[in-house]
């Protein structure tokens, strides 16, 4: 009844009902009367998963590698202007060069990546530009500021040279690796969503429901943030060296020849010092990814991804040999470095051994008529070997040997004349005695403790060699002060193998870099966004290794064909920039050693 | 020959990576198949779907597969037998069955000493996978008592659980939240909407806030004056399809109506 007494009308109670069937209906399936996008797009020949693996690898690439070498470019300026040596100001100019160059490279792939994602994963996109549509936008924001940072820098460098305007012209290369920085930490946050979403998200979730700063800084994103800023100095560093070995080879002087001498041996400085630091880097991610998810750190270390870290094994210690080979190699052109070639034998021994229990499996999955020809699960002697404390332990023992090399050649030519020497140089070997001890204890101990302890062991194994490494360093740096030369160095006069291992560096750390992306993506599985959305395409199934490692080829040798082809345009604009490395002097107050760091 | 020697170091220690990483045993990350069961699914059905599952997209081999992660399930284990043999015996008064669904879907439910609760997540899988890999693992050794009536028995359990039903839009805006949720389609509102419920024009001087919120959150509470007789009408459903804050920006929005 109604309030004056009438019954309603008929045809008003069905409306009423109708319209709340609708609204009932409409809720359980708001988009059915709307436009619904397509989820897939095609891609011709090589299907869409291949099309979007190629442009993210190439486009990491060059991004790795345009964030990389800025950083050591505001370092070289830095120590040019510090030291008052123009050649380390040159330097960072040259750098920048390259970098100038590789610049729009990055973009056209980034723009590939966007546009196959948008026509090819358009679903995915949607969702992903719902979440983080802000943070797109300050992205673009950012790198259109970071691009004519660079500008500035560069066109800048001969305007801004002296006095106050050098400090000014160094702070827009601080300016540029922090618009650098920032714009890969955003892009990190969106490819870490996929891997780790916060665990309130589930496939239900609307993405507009989903809080901005808990799937901005997911559980992995800063894991990966350290671990990235860390791989594109080691990047940056391994591709300058390339560049400079091959400058070298093709070098028409002797001036030339020594300049891209020692800029080969910058570039493989700054690599393989970074490179040290990068293990500990991955332990803190692959920890953050057992955190997050168990199941996903299993598939990733245990799971059928096992076999990909004998393969990377391999690979690090291919690089930690090319580096420390480079350096041996360097020492001939090192008067005085004589006397510690001896100690080479022992150096490689260490990092052959320990390339060989660090590529040693265990928990692998592995056939029955595998399992029969090993004599059980594991091998019975080698078997041993394939746990983590002993790899904890070959990788530790590794990163002192690569360390002493650096330390040998940088005092190669060097006599120290503080009074204390002789005491420094027993300390300095105590140390690392001591942390050898540290190491191998731990590694030993670990066999006799549960998992959860042994864990906490690799800690205290990677203190002892960082505090080594850094006490080592301040008592050379202080005990190398005035120190007398045995002669210069004859920067140029390297034997042409040894570039080739700049070369075959350049080569392993960018396919180790698209090995470890296919890890980091393919752990998510058939999964786009991790639990949250899945893969539904014909390719929803992660790929075995042998095909991903096809793919991965492709890209390097695209990567560095057009790397190849950026060089060789950018050298048709400007003449390379040389100086006259081979007069400076080696030795005295405040001059750079070898090793790089001030005397 | 400078640049052939550098394209030659390139591309042999490109091949090396390559071949190197085409020579190890190629092992791909397996989709887990969706199942569908009639009632009368046979046994042999069950238990090929479970191994097919156990050994592929439920990635059970992983740590089943060795004796250090977790008890290898297809092999004897400490003397007990396969898991079909020993599922019956590991725990007083629970049958084989019982246990193994448990352990799937409650990871910490049973844990064997010396071992850390599984990793499996069971939201991941449908009740006919688990189901099928429980069938799988009774047939190593013991008898499979899964039947079409457990799986079609947790689907149904599945189907009747609440199903948190996500808000239709993300939208702040009053009139575009009402428009989504179709309440002009009983309410007025200006030239807007259907006059059949109480319009919402004037509402503020109707009726205040907290009484807006009721209707919305349980609109079989009571009926607005003079439309007694549509109590029922609106969708009982709303307060899932808002989220609290779009709640109370069309709460605020409608009291401001007078």
């Amino acid at each position: 009844m109604l309030r004056d007494g009438t019954r309603p009308p008929l045809r008003q109670v069905l409306l009423v009902g109708v319209l709340a069937l609708l609204a009932v209906a409409a809720a359980t399936e708001p988009a059915a009367a709307q436009y619904v996008a397509r989820e897939y797009g095609d891609f011709p020949l090589i299907g869409s998963r291949q099309a979007i693996w190629i442009a993210a690898q190439l486009h990491l690439f060059f991004a790795a590698f345009v964030l990389g070498v800025p950083m050591f470019a505001v370092v070289a300026e830095a120590i040019g202007i510090f030291n008052g040596e123009e050649r380390y100001d040159k330097l960072a100019k040259e750098f920048t060069r390259l970098l100038l160059v590789s610049y729009s490279a990055t973009a056209i792939w980034g723009a590939m990546l966007v546009f196959g994602l948008v026509t090819l994963y358009p679903r995915l996109w949607g969702y992903l530009a719902e979440i983080f549509d802000v943070s797109m936008w300050i992205y673009v924001g950012i790198f259109f500021f970071e691009s004519f940072t660079l500008y500035l820098y560069y066109y800048g460098w001969d305007r801004w040279k002296k006095g106050r305007a050098k400090w000014g012209h160094w702070g827009l290369g601080v300016l540029l690796n922090l618009f650098g920085t920032a714009v890969m930490f955003i892009a990190n946050s969106w490819l870490t969503y996929m891997m780790s979403p916060p665990a309130d998200v589930t496939p239900d979730t609307a993405p507009a429901m989903v809080q901005f700063w808990s799937a901005f800084a997911n559980a992995t994103w800063m894991p990966i943030n350290v671990h990235r800023f860390i791989a594109n100095i080691v990047f940056g560093g391994a591709i300058v060296g390339a560049y400079a070995a091959f400058r070298f080879l093709s070098a028409k002087t002797d001036e030339e020849r020594a300049h891209y001498d020692w800029m080969g041996y910058i570039g493989n400085f700054v690599a393989i010092f970074a490179l040290i630091i990068l293990p500990f880097a991955g332990y803190y991610l692959g920890r953050e990814i057992y955190e997050f998810n168990q199941q996903m750190g299993t598939t990733m270390m245990g799971g059928f991804m096992s076999w990909l870290w004998v393969v990377q094994a391999f690979l690090i210690g291919v690089l930690f040999l090319a580096g420390n080979y480079y350096l041996w190699v360097g020492m001939g052109r090192i008067p005085g470095a004589e006397r510690f070639q001896k100690y080479t034998k022992y150096m490689l021994a260490v990092l052959v051994l320990g390339v060989i229990v660090w590529a040693t499996p265990r928990n692998m999955i592995a056939s029955r008529e595998e399992l029969t020809a090993m004599g059980g699960q594991f091998h019975p002697f080698l078997g041993v070997l394939g746990v983590m404390s002993a790899k904890n332990t070959a990788v530790n023992l590794m990163i002192l040997a690569t360390f002493l090399s650096f330390l040998l050649y940088r005092r190669a030519n060097k006599r120290p004349v503080v009074g204390w020497a002789s005491k420094g140089t027993a300390v300095q070997g105590s140390l690392f005695v001591i942390s050898a001890m540290v190491v191998l204890f731990y590694g030993v101990y670990g066999y006799f403790v549960p998992a959860i302890v042994r864990i906490g062991f690799s800690v205290y194994q990677v203190l002892a060699v960082l505090a080594t490494i850094g006490g080592v360093l301040a008592i050379d740096i202080a005990m190398m002060r005035g120190a007398k030369s045995h002669g210069e160095i004859r920067w140029g006069q390297m034997p042409d193998r040894s570039q080739y291992a700049l070369f075959i560096l350049a080569v392993t750390f960018t396919w180790l870099m698209g090995l470890m992306g296919f890890a980091r993506s393919g752990i998510r599985q058939h999964w786009h966004i991790f639990e949250v959305m899945r893969d539904t395409t014909v390719d929803a199934a992660t790929p075995a290794l042998g095909y991903a490692s096809v793919v991965i080829s492709v890209c390097v040798l695209l990567f560095l064909g057009l790397v190849g082809i950026i060089f060789w345009i950018g050298g048709l604009a400007e003449q390379p920039v040389v100086s006259s490395v081979g007069s400076e002097p080696a030795s005295g107050s405040g001059s750079p050693g070898p090793g790089g760091l001030p005397g | 020959m400078t640049n052939f020697k550098v394209f030659a170091v390139v591309i042999v220690t490109l091949g090396l990576y390559t071949w190197l990483a085409n020579a190890i045993p190629q092992i791909e990350s397996v989709v887990p198949e969706e199942l569908s069961f009639s009632s009368d699914v046979t046994e042999s059905e069950l238990v090929a779907a479970g191994e097919n599952l156990f050994r592929g997209g439920a990635a059970c081999m992983t740590c089943h597969g060795l004796e250090t992660r977790a008890p290898n399930l297809l092999s004897d284990f400490a003397g007990e037998g396969t898991i079909g043999q020993r599922c019956g015996t590991r725990v007083a008064g629970v049958d084989c069955k019982t246990y193994l669904l448990e352990s799937l879907t409650d990871p910490t439910a049973y844990v064997l000493e010396g071992f850390d609760p599984m990793v499996f997540q069971a939201r991941s899988f449908s009740s006919a996978q688990i189901w099928a890999l429980v069938a799988f693992l009774q047939d190593q050794g013991g008898p499979v008592t899964v039947t079409g009536a457990d799986i079609a028995s947790a689907e149904e359990a599945d189907a009747s659980a609440p199903v948190a039903a996500g808000p239709v839009s993300a939208s702040a805006d009053p009139l575009e939240i009402m428009r989504a949720n179709l309440c002009l389609g009983c309410h007025k509102l200006g030239d807007e909407g259907v006059e059949i419920g109480p319009p919402f024009d004037g509402m503020g001087s109707r009726i205040d806030g907290d009484r807006i919120r009721r209707s919305v959150l349980d609109p079989m509470a009571e009926a607005a004056e003079g439309f007694e007789h549509l109590l029922g009408a609106m969708p009982p459903n709303l307060a899932d399809m808002l989220t609290a804050r779009q709640l109370e920006i069309v709460v605020d929005f409608l009291s401001e109506q007078r």
